[in-house]
């Protein structure tokens, strides 16, 4: 479940072609397919924003974070909140959408940071449950279970169409800079912090410094999914910051590959259709994704990619093997 | 504000301390010595409550009933603990912490979607059983005399394990695998075997305490997150793994939660979260808790 | 001198691993610490990084009091370590581990954008050929043997560029052949860097073939400290090791 920053000269190259093929496909989609698959595809894009930024702490800090869904449903919130009740322009209401996930993910980073492993991952499911528990219980403010509704975008987003080709921007400049700070000398450092923390810090890296700008980058790019999301669907309800939310990334990053930048990605978009396939015949969907976690688990534990990746390299190795002969 | 009113909510403070002390110690015990985390620790309580309630409605017996009900609950609870450690968790000892979370996490997932299928989405309760239906006078202030059912029971709870952790010679071996578990298994005690009974005697102690948590009236999905996040505070703030740690914790976050609902009832939450907050600038392993290094 | 230890001690619980110890490291020198199992010598390194808080007395690095400072401050003024078990990062490559070392010593770990395998590319080259790594480079840590897994080590302690190195057992389960390198590496970094070295060891033919100074621990205080001449004249060290590497 590792990832690593600096791969193979060569890989890379393989891989930029097919990327390239998707980026074009993508922005070809709106005129294939139905609306019905415009908004499961809108909803994969932002989800797998949240399951990237997630995989920042996962794959390559090594961290569990449970309590993500708390900074997509603040972010949610904000553009909720300053779109209906103050009549914010759209595009800074994003903007502090993402601020505000940032803050919080600050304040609540402080005190999970101090811990690492298995307690930093119960105190983000505790904090997390306290943002939704304000949010849940402080009616006159957020509306408590009423959720928000009424969340418009502008004018000129207003069709699904319009509104695709914005997330889908968003989404592949969000991508661009995460796989940057990945490659930096910051995103070395992250890695070198889950692959010997004691080492790292005998290097005279402050480990939970570091371990805090992650987060709260993290948090902001979870921020910024839910602010692009809320103005989609046309509003915002407390279910968006509940524990199972925050599972959404989890099972995403490990079902399609926390050790590549992409596995997120490949992982959100195959458990959004199942979801929306599943939805349509069962309300039990925590069943299913205790189910595939355990699943993935015992018999897929480097998630799909990590699996094509050791099959590539067994393959690899048997024709070494036979060339030498 | 009275001294009456004071000492009714301290009380209740206490009963609630003893209730979380219920819930919390196997949670502590579980990670002492498997050092496994169990986040479906508050799963397995909620079980235990919605089990109880329908063997009590099954069985229909006028006092014995409730009693009975909140054994068989525990007892069930413990073979479910069996199912998990041994068809689950064993399988994960090798593996990293984070395959361990990952899978108790997906036991959530699957124990709360399990309740919503059998007992839909209602809120349950069972009538307070005798003797204990009524209130005791406190200087005044009635106090169910059923949360001296809970406090007895908490405090036969710490009677019981401290008799088991430092009377027994499964206590020796309890504290002796805590510290160092390759020397207890070189010593040719099964370690598997010793695994599988603490998680079961957490499950069903877990069972229990959810069992009798029903005539609090608050039976109800939700209550596994409920419980496990002011277990995880009891424990940061009283110490991973240490019993001492997890009563002194249990104390202090039922005192904060029974003051905090006589401050402003909404941020109970808050305020427990305000203490855990404190413990982690100060001390972030907690009161009793032993640092990394 | 570079580094003092004043009356410095360590208790864990009633166990008193370090005991009042008082020693002075010359800059450019080659020290030993050397003593039997358990006198103390790791617990005595731990203390100079900061690894462990010493129960009472003092630690200074360049006449300044650094008792109290944390083991990533300690890093950055300019004291570094490497492991007995050797700490590397095992799914890095030798290059990348490297180049971790120098990123945080030159203060680039907070650069965001850059791509990070463009930086101090002839710094990281210079140190892998002194270690002699340099056919490794792409290969991952936890795939090179053990003798190369010292020298990546030694590797990645140079790319903080320190002032004190210190070596925790560096020979320890190599060849003949690799402790020979080694040793030969250490005087090197000695001369051509100026590097203060202070090491432990358990081989007495490495201490006394390299060390220019030795200090001798047991069972946490300091019994004898001088040149490797007077240290093996010393009677209270002779009936410490009856005459033998312990």
């Amino acid at each position: 479940m590792d990832a690593r920053p600096i791969e193979e000269k060569d890989s890379w190259f393989k891989r930029g072609w097919w990327l390239l093929a998707l980026i074009i496909a993508s922005f070809l989609a709106p005129m294939v397919l139905s609306e019905f698959y415009l908004t499961v595809l809108i909803e994969a894009l932002v989800m797998s924003l949240m399951a990237l930024s997630f995989n920042l702490l996962f794959g390559y800090m090594g961290q569990l974070s449970f309590g993500q869904a708390a900074f997509y449903g603040l972010g949610g919130y904000t553009v909720a909140m300053l779109v209906t009740k103050a009549h914010f322009n759209f595009w800074l209401s994003i903007v502090a959408g993402v601020l505000v996930a940032a803050l919080v993910g600050l304040v609540v980073g402080i005190f999970c940071v101090r811990l690492r492993g298995i307690y930093f991952a119960v105190l983000t499911l505790a904090f997390g449950q306290l943002i939704f528990t304000i949010v849940f219980k402080w009616h006159d403010f957020t509306g408590g279970d009423d959720g928000i509704q009424g969340v418009f975008p502008p004018e000129l987003l207003k069709s699904p169409t319009a509104y695709y080709y914005f997330i889908l921007i968003v989404f592949l400049v969000s991508a661009f800079i995460l796989w940057k700070i990945i490659h930096s000398p910051f995103g070395q450092t992250v890695v070198a912090m889950r692959e010997n923390s004691e080492r790292t810090e005998f290097l005279g890296i402050h480990l939970a410094k570091y371990q805090l700008i992650a987060f709260v980058i993290a948090a902001a790019f979870c921020g910024l999914a839910g602010a692009i999301w809320v103005p989609f669907y046309r509003s915002v309800a407390p279910s968006y910051l509940t524990w199972i939310k925050s599972g959404e990334p989890v099972m995403a990053a490990i079902l399609g590959g926390p050790s590549l930048f992409f596995g997120p990605v490949l992982g959100m978009f195959v458990m959004t259709f199942f979801h929306a396939w599943v939805l349509g015949f069962t309300v039990y969907w925590p069943v299913v994704m205790g189910a595939l976690i355990l699943a993935i688990i015992f018999f897929l534990p480097g998630g799909i990619l990590g699996f094509a990746q050791e099959k590539l390299k067994q393959r690899k190795e048997r024709n070494n093997q036979a060339a030498k002969k | 504000m009275s001294f009456d009113i004071l000492f009714s909510q301290f009380m209740s403070g206490i009963a609630r301390g003893a209730l979380l002390f219920l819930v919390a110690s196997g949670l502590s015990l579980t990670f002492g010595v498997l050092r496994v985390l169990n986040f479906a620790h508050g799963s397995l309580y909620m079980l235990g409550a919605f089990l109880s309630y329908s063997i009590w409605n099954f069985l229909l017996m006028p006092v014995l009933g409730f009693y009975l009900a909140a054994v068989i609950a525990a007892l069930i609870m413990g073979g479910v603990g069996v199912i998990i450690e041994f068809g689950l968790l064993r399988r994960l000892y090798a593996r990293g912490w984070p395959e361990q979370l990952l899978a108790t996490y997906a036991i959530i997932l699957i124990i709360t979607d399990l309740v919503k299928w059998a007992w839909g989405g209602q809120f349950l309760s069972i009538p307070r059983p005798k003797p204990f239906t009524g209130a005791v006078l406190l200087f005044d202030f009635p106090f169910p005399s059923y949360n001296f059912f809970i406090i007895l029971l908490g405090l036969g709870l710490v009677v019981f394990l401290w008799w088991l952790v430092y009377k027994t010679r499964l206590g020796d071996i309890i504290r002796a695998a805590a510290q160092d578990r390759e020397m207890v298994s070189a010593l040719g005690i099964p370690i598997p075997w010793l695994f599988t009974w603490i998680f079961v005697l957490g499950a069903a102690i877990a069972g229990l305490s959810g069992a009798v948590t029903a005539p609090f009236g608050s039976v109800a999905l939700g209550m596994d997150i409920e419980i496990i996040i002011e277990c995880f505070a009891v424990v940061v703030i009283g110490g991973m793994g240490s019993l001492p740690g997890t009563l002194l914790g249990s104390f202090i976050v039922g005192q904060v939660y029974a003051f905090g609902i006589l401050l402003k009832p909404e941020l109970a939450l808050a305020f427990i979260f305000m203490v855990m907050a404190v413990v982690l600038i100060i001390r972030p392993w907690g009161i009793f808790g032993r640092p990394e290094r | 001198m570079l580094l003092e230890t004043q009356e410095i001690s360590k208790e864990f619980g009633k166990l008193r691993a370090v005991s009042r110890v008082s020693l002075e490291i010359a800059k450019g020198d080659i020290h030993a610490i050397i003593g039997p199992n358990g006198a103390g010598k790791s617990t005595y390194f731990n203390l100079i990084t900061g690894y462990h808080r010493a129960t009472s007395g003092r630690v200074l690095f360049r006449g300044q009091e650094i008792t109290g400072l944390p083991a990533h401050r300690r890093c950055r003024l300019g004291i570094t370590r490497s492991f007995q078990i050797t700490s590397i990062y095992p799914k890095l490559t030798v290059y990348e581990s490297v180049l971790m070392a120098l990123l945080a010593q030159r203060k680039e770990t907070l650069n965001f954008f850059s791509s990070a395998k463009k930086f101090f590319k002839e710094e990281v080259w210079r140190i892998l050929e002194d270690v002699g790594l340099t056919d490794q480079a792409k290969t991952l840590g936890d795939s090179i043997s053990h003798g190369d897994k010292k020298r990546l080590e030694l590797a990645v302690t140079l790319g903080t560029e320190p002032e004190l190195l210190l070596l925790d057992e560096p020979t320890c389960g190599m060849s003949l052949e690799e402790t020979e390198i080694i040793m030969g590496l250490i005087k090197k970094l000695s001369a051509e860097r100026g590097l203060t070295i202070l090491f432990t060891e358990h081989d007495m033919s490495v201490v006394f073939g390299i060390a220019r100074r030795i200090s001798v621990l047991h069972q946490g205080a300091l019994i004898a400290d001088g040149s490797p001449e007077e240290v093996r004249a010393s009677e209270e060290v002779q009936k410490v090791y009856l005459g033998g590497s312990a």
